[in-house]
């Protein structure tokens, strides 16, 4: 039953989300607008990797603005529809369809990396080097389950508060430069590292960033990928704790509907 | 026989805080302390005004709802803790035209939902077929919820309360923005459900339907329970059910 109530929800979720506009403009409009905008940042900053910060960067930016208005919106959007209450009162259990929901939207916004991509070849004509292409196909993997599992503590999150659209909007630039999208999180002031270090996109996009740049160390490309796994890990749990958390309070304070 | 519902004392407060510096809690009473009992295969009305406790009560009994005191149980569990083993034989419907999923069609509608009561395929694309026909929307059934009229997109619902079969249907008001021909069919599902044996308990503001329907009824008013038993019971010595209804709600003050 899971496998097919997760196979439904991923289906369900990409043709919703594909319909929408705003989901159609974050998905294609974004990565290339986001790649004009890093190139001509980064034409003067003596950084000689292109695809490094221009097409990761602009691409990881359109992949986190996708699952923010989508996986995130997605709540108010079933809350205002009066769908939310259904799909949680559903007996396939209300973890497995937003994570259902998660999967669909990060494999659907993944074409954002590729849209990037194409965009930088085609506007800069700047050969694109990946000089680990094994690393750069396993990196992808880290950082699909990264947002995967950060998405489902933000969902469970979202689903306790009738105010997602201030939050959704209030987490996705701040998760951009933490996270080191666009830039190295080292820019950062100091006392900002732990918070970095402790989000899980962060070490997905640094083992992006060493499969492009190439493997010098593959133990410290291994050793980066056990702490991210050991991370979603973590993650995975305390959004288990979340679920159970949320499934109470919800029906105690009367959050699932719009009043 | 034993009850399939039983609510005792049943009750239910929405708390709010106003205020930013001195938070100010403000309590309102939505339910308070009803008791009645539903027994198998009845058709069971909930009648009341806006604001009397009808959807809060039934939020409560499908689970949505937290109760805040008193004993609420469905099939023998309770709605809040046991929830697991209630939500695979019941189902709900409230009226309006939310609950459906406006950018698919019925028939991918049916299909979502069927999935979430863990239908096996072969089992579903049968039970989607017969419902789409039961609510006369099969030649519909290709087409985007977005552009159906309000009837079709409240038969659809209906149809996604069937989808499981349920035990136990719960029906929200649903007559509401109906024409006449889906009222009249929506009346006749009723009573092919209760042919078949199945409960189904129901809100309505419109007396004559909830007459015409329910085996047994309670009035709530203010929260509270005003009168319950047979439609003839409640009526008493009125000339109709409205003029009961009118003047039981009138004696409450609030």
């Amino acid at each position: 039953m899971i496998r097919s109530v997760l196979l439904s929800t991923m289906v369900l979720q990409m043709k919703q989300s594909f319909a929408r506009p705003m989901f159609r403009f974050s998905l294609i409009a974004n990565p290339i607008l986001n790649t004009i905008l890093l190139y001509e940042m980064f034409r003067h900053s003596q950084q000689d990797n292109f695809v490094s910060y221009v097409v990761l960067g602009a691409g990881l930016m359109a992949i986190w603005s996708c699952i923010c208005f989508s996986s995130a919106g997605d709540i108010q959007r079933e809350r205002y529809s009066g769908t939310l209450a259904l799909i949680y009162a559903a007996p396939a259990g209300f973890p497995a369809i937003i994570t259902g929901k998660i999967l669909g939207n990060t494999l659907l916004s993944l074409s954002s990396l590729l849209i990037s991509l194409a965009t930088a070849v085609a506007v800069y004509h700047t050969p694109v080097v990946v000089i680990r292409p094994g690393y750069f196909f396993l990196a992808p993997v880290a950082l699909v389950g990264s947002f995967m599992v950060i998405s489902t503590v933000l969902a469970a999150l979202l689903t306790l508060s009738r105010r997602t659209s201030l939050y959704m909007n209030c987490i996705e630039i701040p998760f951009i430069l933490l996270c080191g999208f666009a830039f190295p999180i080292q820019v950062l002031p100091a006392w900002l590292h732990p918070i970095s270090l402790a989000l899980s996109p962060t070490w997905a996009v640094d083992l992006l960033r060493m499969a492009v740049n190439g493997v010098e160390d593959a133990s410290l490309f291994f050793q980066k990928l056990l702490i991210l796994m050991l991370l979603s890990v973590g993650y995975a749990l305390f959004s288990g704790w979340l679920y159970r958390y949320m499934d109470r309070q919800v029906r105690m304070t009367a959050n699932l509907e719009v009043c | 026989m034993e009850a399939i519902i039983q609510v005792e004392n049943l009750r239910r407060d929405y708390i709010t805080h106003r205020g930013f510096l001195h938070r100010n809690k403000e309590v309102v009473s939505a339910v308070r302390d009803i008791s009645f009992y539903v027994q198998p295969g009845e058709v069971f009305g909930l009648l009341g005004q806006n604001g009397a406790g009808k959807t809060t009560t039934i939020k409560m009994l499908t689970t949505l709802l937290a109760p805040t005191g008193g004993t609420c149980k469905v099939l023998g569990f309770n709605t809040f803790g046991e929830e697991k083993y209630i939500r695979p034989r019941i189902n709900f419907i409230f009226g309006g035209e939310m609950g459906v999923y406006r950018r698919l069609s019925a028939r991918d509608n049916l299909r979502y939902f069927a999935n979430l009561y863990g239908l096996k395929p072969r089992e579903r694309e049968q039970r989607i077929q017969d419902i789409l026909e039961l609510v006369e929307l099969r030649d519909a059934a290709d087409r985007l919820a977005e552009t159906y009229s309000k009837g079709m997109v409240q038969r659809l619902q209906i149809a996604r309360g069937l989808i499981n079969n349920p035990d136990i249907l719960f029906m929200d008001e649903p007559t509401v923005g109906l024409d006449p021909l889906g009222a009249h069919m929506l009346r006749d599902i009723i009573r092919t459900l209760h042919r078949e044996g199945k409960t189904v308990l129901l809100t309505t503001h419109y007396l004559p339907e909830a007459e015409e329907l329910c085996n047994r009824m309670v009035i709530l008013n203010q929260g509270r329970i005003v009168a319950q038993g047979t439609p003839a019971d409640i009526k008493g010595e009125a000339a109709t059910l409205e003029e009961a209804y009118i003047s039981l709600v009138q004696e409450v003050k609030p």
